[in-house]
């Protein structure tokens, strides 16, 4: 029995398994608990059923305001990252670039970077250089953010597809358009899908860029939740988190469809 | 018109490009500026302000020392927990990697949200903490360094679990059996095969969940409360309470150049030498 396990460790891996994923996903229960609270404060474990504080947030002018805000937001982010960055993932994926190291570098340098010291300094070259924020600045800085997403789930799509379909199309007298259209995009697909869910998530999430570039007509979900947080949380705002969760799990169901969960915890 | 491959890449690269020189290097680049940029032309005065004042060097301080904190914390966590993400049969496997996933694409928002119902005064631990007799009566974990500590690592652990993960999947499980067949222990295995192998996993996670931490100020500010500040709840304060931009700028680039520092040595030393 060379590959046997001591008892003690199996059931002491099973406890540390069980305790880290409670510990992972004990905020997001605790969240979805306290929305569907029946009382005015907020406590956990919630006291009765009711989904008074669903109806509340679906009929507050300044949660569908917000989330209006930043559905739009999300969208054009969704749009731009995904053309943008599957654009970007060809051209590095070929390789015959000027300088197609740096340049592989320089996309994926936004991963890297703090988001801080990006939101910092588009505040204050925007308003230095084009004049108070808007929703354009919130689009572009959160493009830039979704887009080495969606050039890593796009290279990690043309890792595996063949290099030779296109040799192919171009020996059969494919020009470069009908190549492009007709052979590497539909390879890209399933890259670009995830990635565009990735984009809309992340755009959907993000807080840091959005807190640095708000302003009182432009406030996300995300910032409006914070800043109700730091004065006075009620359930209402719990129900808007659980609409939050219940979305990412909805994207979570489709990214696993597309691209499979676990080829993106590998890559 | 005829064009070779070269000129059809750098097109497809460009609107790509364009954007980011656009919205992260000359921002970035603005930024820099910014920080040394003075009534009467170049200064350094607002480093100097910063790193001559005790009050802005301890929150400095303190920003390391609770980075490096949940680093290390992330890593006694994470390395288990992908280990046997990665050895359990495929179906477990899948579950593991959604509790890790799910918590990853929620917002920060939401999920300190759910830790300062957790730690409240009337929270759940709190009250445990106090049914037990283990805390006083006025006891709360909220607005305490633990606090910060137990967010953060919740938000960053999936980044540790994900990154060590992607290294022990590419262990040949050979290797293990081999160790145990000359008569190695499963934790003498795990100690003198896996661990070394997964280093690079274990470095690049630590790296990113460093940079990560010291970076933050969503959760750290939420959890610690006012009195409790961090680096870039500094920031924040800085460029939207009290609207000083060059010295919020200086600050953000010590934030950048202390990740650096504490970064470089951190690499040279765990990359190993050979292999």
């Amino acid at each position: 029995m060379v590959k046997a396990v001591p008892p003690w460790l199996r059931v002491a891996s099973t406890l540390l398994v069980a305790l880290t994923v409670l510990f992972l996903l004990a905020p997001l229960v605790v969240v979805i608990g306290v929305s569907f609270s029946e009382s005015e404060f907020i406590a956990f474990p919630p006291k009765g059923f009711s989904l008074r504080w669903y109806e509340g947030v679906l009929t507050s002018n300044t949660y569908l305001a917000s989330a209006l805000a930043s559905l739009q937001i999300a969208v054009l982010v969704t749009i731009t990252a995904t053309l943008v960055g599957g654009a970007a993932a060809v051209a590095l994926h070929r390789g015959k670039l000027p300088f197609s190291r740096t340049l592989a570098i320089v996309f994926l340098s936004p991963l890297v970077l703090p988001t801080i010291i990006f939101a910092i300094g588009m505040l204050m070259f925007w308003s230095r250089v084009f004049g108070p924020v808007s929703i354009l600045t919130l689009w572009l800085s959160h493009t830039v953010v979704a887009l080495p997403y969606v050039i890593r789930t796009t290279l990690a799509v043309l890792a595996e597809s063949d290099p030779f379909l296109e040799e192919a199309a171009r020996t059969m007298g494919a020009g470069r358009l009908q190549r492009l259209w007709f052979v590497v995009v539909p390879q890209c697909v399933p890259g670009l899908g995830a990635g565009a869910f990735f984009a809309f998530n992340i755009s959907f999430d993000e807080a840091v860029l959005s807190l640095f570039l708000r302003k009182p007509d432009l406030t996300t979900l995300p910032v409006q939740i914070y800043g109700q947080l730091e004065f006075s949380p009620d359930p209402s705002v719990a129900a808007v988190s659980a609409i939050m969760i219940f979305l990412t799990v909805l994207m979570m169901v489709v990214i696993d469809r597309i691209l499979g969960l676990q080829r993106f915890a590998r890559s | 018109m005829r064009m070779n491959d070269r000129t059809e890449n750098l097109l497809l690269a460009l609107p790509g490009l364009a954007l980011l020189a656009m919205a992260f290097f000359l921002p970035i680049g603005q930024m820099l500026v910014l920080s040394v940029s003075g009534a009467s032309g170049l200064t350094l005065e607002h480093f100097s302000r910063f790193l001559s004042d005790p009050f802005y060097l301890n929150i400095l301080w303190r920003t390391v020392r609770l980075s490096l904190i949940i680093t290390v914390i992330c890593v006694v966590l994470g390395f288990p927990y992908a280990y046997i993400m990665a050895r359990v049969s495929p179906r477990l496997r899948m579950w593991m990697v959604v509790a890790v996933i799910l918590p990853l694409m929620t917002s920060v928002v939401v999920r300190t949200f759910g830790w300062m119902v957790l730690l409240s005064r009337n929270g759940l631990i709190s009250q445990w903490a106090r049914d037990l007799g283990w805390a006083e009566r006025n006891f709360q974990i909220m607005h305490s360094e633990a606090a910060i500590v137990i967010g953060m690592v919740q938000v960053l652990l999936p980044f540790m679990a994900l990154s060590i993960l992607g290294v022990i999947t590419r262990i040949d499980t050979r290797l293990e059996e081999a160790s145990r067949t000359m008569g190695a222990s499963f934790m003498g295995t795990l100690r003198t095969v896996v661990l070394p192998l997964s280093m690079p996993g274990i470095v690049a996670g630590s790296l990113l969940v460093f940079t990560l931490s010291a970076s933050s100020f969503i959760t750290p500010s939420l959890m610690g409360g006012a009195r409790i500040q961090v680096l870039a709840g500094l920031v924040y304060k800085s460029v939207t309470q009290t609207l000083e931009w060059p010295f919020a700028a200086a600050q953000a680039v010590i934030l950048f150049v202390g990740v650096l520092l504490v970064l470089i040595p951190y690499v040279r030393v765990s990359t190993p030498r050979h292999g």
